[in-house]
């Protein structure tokens, strides 16, 4: 095993990864307009929770869960406009006035690439779990 | 009213479902309303005037016009209170046949009641893709019905044998129904009459839907399902096998017979597949000493006689004659179930005396079986009578051998009868065991009392019967309205034919009942053969699976890349080396001597973190290949990517060597020709595509469309959510489904070294 259970990376996963899910939530919500979106937030996610695993940490993200809810959420997204009699994927937008932000932007492809984060995180914790690189949660400190 | 009695099924079958075993026995007579009520509303609609009781339809897929449409005319009502009749009774009959509570009777009543409930819909459906939908439902329901107890493997074989002939032909039928659909431009049979011109087309589908309906009607050679299908419940061989599952190929040659009438084929093979298996069948039943494969073979013969009839054209005979064996078989295989459960066995050379100790079981058996043979004041013999009347009247040679077969298979038939007759209920042979007979109940007799009181008496009020019948005869043949049903027509040659008819059966069954305890039951050859069939696909593909599934990694890569490589092959004639050029910027070199000189590592280093770490130096190379490029969502993505990789590299090597083992110089030439050759390729193709661009890109178009629709400026991101949303789609679904394969794969894997260590520690 590789993953090392050295305290000085625990010590910097834990401090490296709290700016990281902002770094992941800046991609994701910037994928609209510049280079990001829910694919490399995904991967971003993914890479905190390999950093984990390095560490010897417990990776509590239930693969088979998260894959489950990412792809109905896409499957839910691509078919909720059929019952409203439009076509498959038919996008909404809308635009919401925040009291920080100012006028906020948002369209149902925010949610399908919502869950397509759940399923690249599914599946970097699937391959995790594969490669037998996960912790027991008890076998740690 | 379809649709209500239709939800009236589907009400019971889920509060069957839902109150499960807690019912015990109490389910069969909840489920024996749903199919009471269809055939109250039947018998009331019958004195009703008008051609069609009732229709009903809604729509399914609109851009196909498929509809779920159902049309109740006079046969459909005919047939409805036939099934929901004795559905009734067999319910009530199989609640005083499970004597306590078991466990699984809720799954058996609710499935048997799902089967009626399909048998209705393929009964009242009028469009043909509706009939098919119930039919293969019967198919599905009856294999659940036929494997009920799956504990035993011989339920499980008939069941799985079943399944597979019922539903070959169900494929069969689909191929008929689609070619006559496209054929005549409707999908409703009434509407195909007269619409369908004979050509080979046509010829395939009258062909297709006769192997449908005989292997449905368990017809030779499809009838190797039926004898396996006795390892069902009684009540369910007493249901599925007089009034319902195998009716329901007869009613598609009743329904498709007209739409056929110009199709030459039709005919011949249709009498063709009944007449060989009216005889195959009675003398299969005249050999079998098992009472319930008896009454089988027996079935296999009826409905010989009934196709042969239809196919001839003779529907009102068959009609006659359907609706009298569905009452008879019905009652004789509730007798064969009582006899089962009061003595504990159905062998009939063990079986003697029955007549002194189960009376009412003898008077049922002795109705039912006159009715059988066409003998004595009984339903079966005005129909019998009608149906010898109908093939003596037919011209030409082939009229004559019908004629010759029907006479034959009704020798057959009353002597498989009296033989199964006298071997029950015979006095008990001197210095005989005597057979235990336990206490009779009320619901096990019951049902068989009243449907063969029906059988004597609606012999006595036949004009209804005949009225019934000529109606619905009529719907297929108008020639059938004024036919009828005589209880005595007088001294005829159909007469005197029946009388010897069952005079000349009554004697060989009497003999064969003599032979009784040295008869050999034949082997089922043919159900062998087919299991055989079906194994042995199954070892062809376990095999050649072995073959190429073998596991090696090595193999698998080499194939995919050799693979690859020949098909690239064809894009050497589109290379054109007046279209190339060096680079877009000097940075490209930079980058591509990166990727180069990585790739190199990666090969020449004996460590294995360090070869993993090489190739991330690949990807990351890459990388900037694309930002020099001017793509950094691609970058980005990369990046990302090639990050996790490497981590995963890493953390997978954990279980490895830290070096790579020496290799011998044949293994690595091989390797670096497979290498060698998958570079080639790549080379040759990205060569031939860049010797023949695209016209031109359609991105101004694109990111009109994307600030439009999708609502962002980022065209990438714009493209796979929006614009090309249902790509992403599948890839999301796909993705997740390798994943889940991975975890699956993954723990099976753990789990089985986990046990090989525990035994090891052991």
């Amino acid at each position: 095993m590789i993953a090392s259970r050295s305290p000085i990376a625990q010590a910097s996963v834990r401090v490296v990864v709290p700016p990281t899910l902002v770094v992941a939530a800046f991609v994701f919500f910037a994928g609209h307009n510049r280079p990001g979106g829910g694919f490399a937030a995904g991967l971003v996610l993914g890479a905190v929770l390999a950093l984990r695993a390095m560490a010897a940490m417990p990776v509590r993200v239930p693969a088979t869960g998260a894959l489950a809810a990412g792809a109905a959420t896409v499957s839910a997204v691509a078919m909720l406009p059929l019952l409203g009699g439009g076509r498959l994927l038919d996008q909404a937008i809308g635009a919401v006035d925040l009291p920080v932000l100012g006028t906020v932007k948002f369209g149902t492809a925010l949610v399908f690439d919502a869950g397509v984060v759940l399923v690249v995180v599914g599946l970097v914790a699937a391959v995790l779990e594969g490669l037998g690189a996960l912790v027991d949660d008890e076998e740690t400190p | 009213m379809i649709f209500g009695l239709l939800a009236l099924h589907a009400l019971a079958f889920v509060a069957i479902v839902v109150a499960g075993d807690r019912l015990g026995r109490t389910a069969f007579l909840l489920a024996a309303l749903p199919p009471a009520a269809a055939g109250a509303w039947a018998a009331s609609r019958f004195g009703a005037g008008g051609e069609v009781a009732a229709t009903a339809g809604v729509g399914w897929v609109g851009g196909l016009d498929l509809r779920f449409a159902f049309a109740v005319d006079r046969f459909a009502l005919l047939l409805t209170l036939v099934v929901g009749v004795i559905g009734t009774a067999v319910f009530v009959y199989a609640a005083g046949y499970f004597a306590g509570p078991r466990p699984g009777l809720a799954r058996l009543a609710a499935t048997l009641l799902a089967f009626g409930g399909s048998m209705l819909g393929l009964v009242w459906a009028d469009s043909i893709w509706t009939l098919f939908v119930f039919w293969e439902a019967t198919s599905i329901t009856s294999f659940l019905l036929v494997g009920h107890d799956t504990t035993s493997a011989v339920a499980r074989l008939a069941a799985r044998r079943a399944l597979l002939v019922t539903v070959g032909g169900g494929l069969a039928l689909l191929g008929g129904l689609v070619i006559l659909g496209d054929l005549t431009g409707t999908d409703r049979l009434g509407a195909m009459r007269g619409a369908l011109e004979a050509g080979p087309a046509a010829t395939v589908a009258a062909v297709l839907v006769l192997v449908g309906a005989a292997t449905k009607s368990a017809q030779v050679p499809f009838h190797i399902w039926l004898p396996g299908a006795m390892a069902a419940p009684t009540p369910v061989s007493a249901y599925l096998h007089s009034a319902t599952m195998v009716k329901a190929g007869v009613i598609l040659v009743a329904l498709a017979g007209p739409v056929f009438d110009d199709v030459a084929v039709w005919e011949p093979l249709g009498a063709g597949i009944g007449i060989a298996s009216l005889l195959v069948g009675g003398w299969g039943a005249l050999r079998h000493v098992d009472a319930k494969l008896v009454l089988a073979y027996g079935t296999v013969s009826q409905l010989g006689l009934l196709i042969t009839l239809l196919a001839v054209g003779e529907t009102f005979a068959a009609l006659a004659l359907l609706s009298a064996h569905a009452v008879f078989k019905a009652s004789l295989f509730m007798v064969v179930g009582e006899v089962d459960v009061r003595t504990g066995t159905r062998d009939l050379r063990q079986l003697s005396g029955l007549w002194r100790t189960m009376p009412g079981a003898c008077a049922v058996a002795l109705v039912s079986g006159a009715s059988m043979i066409g003998a004595g004041p009984v339903l079966g013999f005005a129909a019998k009578e009608s149906a010898i009347e109908a093939v003596l009247d037919l011209d030409g040679a082939g009229g004559a051998l019908v004629a010759a077969a029907v006479v034959v298979g009704s020798v057959l038939t009353a002597a498989y009868t009296v033989r199964l007759l006298a071997a029950l209920f015979r006095p008990a042979r001197a210095g005989g065991e005597r057979v235990e007979v336990a206490p009779g109940r009320a619901a096990l007799a019951g049902p068989s009392v009243l449907l063969s009181a029906f059988t004597v008496g609606s012999f006595a009020l036949l004009g209804p019967v005949s009225d019934a019948v000529a109606a619905a005869a009529a719907v297929l043949d108008p020639q059938a309205a004024s036919a009828r049903l005589y209880r005595w027509h007088g001294v005829t040659p159909a007469l005197l034919t029946s009388v010897g008819i069952v005079v000349v059966g009554t004697v060989v069954g009497l003999a064969a009942a003599r032979r009784l305890h040295a008869a050999v039951p034949p082997s089922g050859r043919g159900a062998q053969w087919a299991d055989l069939a079906v194994d042995s696909v199954l070892v062809v593909a376990r095999r050649s699976t072995g073959r190429v599934q073998h596991g090696s990694l090595p193999l698998y890569l080499a194939t995919m890349a050799l693979v690859a490589a020949l098909a690239t092959l064809p894009f050497a004639g589109a290379l054109d080396s007046a279209r190339w050029y060096r680079w877009d910027s000097p940075a490209q070199a930079v980058a591509a001597g990166l990727v180069l000189a990585s790739a190199l590592g990666a090969a020449l280093v004996g460590s294995r973190l360090g070869a993993a770490l090489a190739l991330g130096g690949v990807g990351f190379s890459v990388t900037a290949l694309f930002v020099v490029q001017g793509a950094p969502d691609l970058a980005l993505t990369q990046l990302l990517v090639e990050t996790i990789v490497v981590v995963g590299f890493v953390l997978g090597l954990g279980g490895l060597r830290r070096r790579f083992p020496p290799t011998g110089r044949l293994w690595r030439g091989a390797r670096l020709a497979v290498a060698g050759s998958a570079a080639a390729a790549v080379t040759l193709g990205l060569l031939a595509s860049s010797s023949n661009p695209v016209a031109s890109a359609p991105r101004a178009e694109l990111a009109a469309r994307g600030v439009e629709d999708g609502g962002g400026n980022n065209l990438v991101n714009v493209v796979l959510t929006d614009v090309r949303a249902l790509d992403t789609l599948g890839e999301v679904l796909v993705l997740s489904v390798v994943a889940l394969g991975v975890l699956a794969l993954a723990r099976a894997g753990r789990e089985r070294r986990r046990a090989a260590e525990e035994v090891a520690a052991r």
